[in-house]
């Protein structure tokens, strides 16, 4: 872990242990976030993602969900040994998050102001009047007109886009050092997405705070992303930064979901899909879980029978599949093949 | 007023306000409410209109006040809440208008302060200096002797106490409009002081039982797991205990007194209450904005009795205007049974006891007037609740 690192997850492991079982929700999952670097969490759903981001608040619903293993460091805590006290210091001052339905993660009986205001007032120690007129001031910040009438608003009274302005106005009101953003645009209208984004943008260079952004819209993610993880079945199957990611994904699960993004220009043609599903976490496949659904070793013994670790194969490239290797010509690649398929 | 009224507008409709206006839209609601009300005003102003004490009287040519000055140091705390409430109430409603949102809360909690402790100085300054005065003149007899005159007696002028053996057991009739009961008081007038009775339980026991069944509930449906199911079997083994011979049981033992019924009542009734805020958050705990909550670091404190609390207090509130009218009906089938409340303090269910003389004679007045009165007052109560469970209803549909 080095200076610039703000968020290290390491070896991370959550298990839910339900009544049909247990399931693995997160294996192994490691991950470092750099201060006023974006990184991106992609993957479908129930792949683990967004328990990766509650674990990190702290917030897994315990039971039936319980953090076996692994270390979650903000520079130099490990979060996952702090006491609830301090974690709470943490929650919304370090680490704020902003949650995927903005219909449901405002308080019905508040006005917006009352709920910003009392982030405020508890972590900045402002008394009421100070801390209404900063919520006020954070809400012109997150570009809402009207902005001391809009605060004596009740959520109910403002439109979809309106309230994730005033959901990421709470997150940032005491300029935490991370945002973590759960599918912030999932929700939304596709006009109102980027906007949020843009002020999400907006506000990470004003005020240089890291953002975790979660989400599985691929598209989302090559415009914003410094850094990104693909996830599939509580593991990381490759991680690298957005752009040789995006260029050339080196496993078949990250080239499959590249693949299905529709693009313009490309009239008549049917979209391509990844087949099957993604596995129920109760009943993982055995070997590498992408197996069954995977156009390269899905015959394969190997890939079969033992799961691949997630490895270095070129520098700040890291894939957990037996086939990526840090091959540079297609002999290699021939070669490489040749070797495992008998 | 105009300009008033546009800034109203622009601060919201917050979620009591849109209950209240779905609740004023039934007409029926509105008349229990007014019934209750009009109850309410009868305890309160009990002894201004029944009394045998008269507002004035010329006694040896001299001018005097006798009903003023009987009236007792909980008579004054109770003129005394009940104005405090009434400028409570037009206190909230002018902040509505007139303080901004930003302060309101700060401001609220400043006035019901100040109120409450207006309150608490003042009654105890009348227990402690207002002396225990018993006037036992009888003052219609000094006017019909001709010592006294220029009299104006309440309405009703017979006193709760007041016993008249020449006239006991009478049906109603010009004098006493509900008749009279066996030692010949006004029936009508121990109906009145009796509704006193039957509030200060309904209120008190409903209280204590929502304070003990939030605070049990709010704490089991938030943590859940284990705590939740130790906890629900504590609340189930409340639940098998019989309340009712639980209350007599301990009314037989101790003391036969109106505080040991409301805190019984209270202590025993909680369960239903816990049960329902438990499921409330048990629904809410896992929703956005509690997380959300939590995520912004708020206290345990905070998460519970501020945000999750307000969005599960329906089915409380709904389960506490039922939870009056039980609370009543227990106070009068103990009173009934003869473990409620001692004579001569009024009681319905006391009173509903009486209509089988020890003669054998069925005094139907008795029975009809009191069991009216429990009857009215269950059934405002029950009704105003069924319409604050609709009242809330659509809003929760909408939300969900």
């Amino acid at each position: 872990m080095n200076n610039s690192t703000l968020l290290a997850v390491d070896d991370l492991s959550v298990h839910f242990f339900t009544e049909d079982g247990l399931a693995k929700a997160v294996q192994g999952v490691s991950f470092a976030i750099e201060k006023g670097k974006t990184f991106a969490l992609v993957g479908e759903s129930g792949c683990g993602k967004s328990v990766t981001a509650l674990s990190i608040m702290r917030l897994v619903p315990d039971p039936p969900g319980k953090i076996v293993s692994g270390k979650i460091m903000l520079e130099e805590k490990n979060l996952l040994r702090l006491s609830e006290k301090q974690m709470r210091h943490v929650r919304g001052n370090q680490i704020a998050m902003i949650f995927q339905e903005p219909m449901t993660s405002l308080n019905p009986v508040f006005t917006v102001g009352e709920q910003i205001a009392e982030a405020i007032k508890l972590h900045q120690k402002k008394d009421s009047e100070r801390a209404w007129a900063d919520a006020v001031e954070m809400l012109k910040r997150v570009g809402i007109g009207d902005a001391e009438g809009r605060a004596c608003e009740y959520p109910h009274q403002m439109s979809g886009g309106m309230r994730q302005r005033v959901m990421i106005a709470m997150s940032v009101s005491c300029q935490p050092d991370l945002i973590i953003a759960d599918e912030p645009t999932t929700a939304l209208d596709v006009t109102i997405q980027a906007q949020i984004l843009d002020l999400l943008d907006e506000l990470q260079q004003q005020n240089g705070m890291s953002i975790l952004l979660i989400t599985h819209d691929l598209g989302v993610v090559a415009e914003r992303a410094d850094d990104v993880a693909v996830m599939y079945a509580s593991r990381i199957a490759e991680k690298a930064e957005a752009k040789p990611l995006f260029e050339e994904p080196l496993h078949p699960y990250t080239q499959g979901l590249l693949k299905s993004v529709p693009q313009l220009g490309f009239e008549g043609e049917r979209l391509a899909t990844i087949p099957g599903t993604v596995p129920d976490p109760l009943h993982f496949p055995s070997g590498c879980k992408f197996h069954p659904r995977c156009p390269v070793g899905g015959q394969d013994k190997r890939c079969r029978t033992v799961e691949p670790e997630l490895r270095e194969v070129r520098p700040g490239r890291h894939v957990a599949c037996w086939y990526a290797t840090d091959y540079q010509t297609q002999q290699e690649r021939n070669e490489y093949e040749s070797k495992y398929r008998q | 007023m105009v300009e008033i009224s546009a800034q109203q507008k622009s601060w919201g409709v917050s979620y009591g306000e849109m209950v209240r206006r779905e609740f004023v839209k039934n007409k029926l609601n509105v008349v229990n409410l007014v019934l209750i009300v009009i109850l309410f005003a009868l305890a309160v102003l009990a002894p201004f209109l029944a009394n045998d004490k008269p507002f004035m009287i010329r006694l040896d040519g001299k001018l005097m006040f006798p009903l003023f000055a009987s009236l007792t140091a909980s008579d004054y705390s109770i003129l005394l809440a009940a104005a405090i409430g009434i400028w409570q109430l037009i206190l909230i409603r002018r902040n509505r208008r007139n303080i901004e949102p930003s302060v309101r809360g700060q401001v609220l909690t400043r006035q019901l302060l100040i109120n409450a402790s207006i309150l608490l100085v003042g009654s105890i300054l009348f227990f402690v200096f207002m002396p225990r005065r018993l006037d036992a003149t009888d003052y219609k007899g000094l006017i019909s002797s001709g010592r006294a005159s220029d009299a104006i007696f309440a309405p009703i002028p017979y006193g709760y106490a007041r016993t008249d053996l020449k006239v006991r057991e009478q049906p109603p009739s010009k004098e006493h409009w509900l008749g009279t009961d066996d030692v010949g008081s006004d029936v009508l007038c121990r109906l009145i002081y009796g509704s006193r009775i039957s509030l200060s339980v309904g209120f008190v026991a409903v209280g204590i039982s929502s304070l003990i069944g939030v605070f049990i509930g709010s704490i089991l449906g938030y943590f859940g797991g284990k705590v939740d199911f130790i906890g629900m079997r504590l609340v189930e083994i409340m639940m098998a205990i019989p309340v009712f011979f639980l209350i007599i049981t301990i009314v037989a033992y101790w003391q036969r007194s109106l505080f040991n019924i409301m805190v019984i009542i209270g202590l025993t009734t909680w369960t239903a209450n816990a049960r329902f805020v438990r499921a409330e958050f048990f629904k809410l705990r896992n929703q956005d904005f509690v997380q959300a909550a939590v995520s912004l670091g708020l206290p345990l404190r905070s998460v519970l009795f501020r945000h999750m609390l307000p969005n599960g207090i329906a089915p409380v509130l709904v389960e506490a205007t039922f939870g009056i009218a039980g609370a009543i009906f227990i106070e009068a089938a103990l009173s009934f049974l003869g473990f409620g409340v001692a004579p001569p303090t009024p009681s319905w269910g006391q009173m509903l006891s009486l209509g089988v003389s020890t003669t054998g004679r069925f005094l139907w007045w008795l029975t009809l007037f009191p069991g009216l009165a429990i009857f009215l007052t269950v059934l405002a109560y029950n009704l105003v609740g069924e319409g604050l469970r609709d009242a809330i209803d659509p809003r929760l549909r909408k939300a969900a």
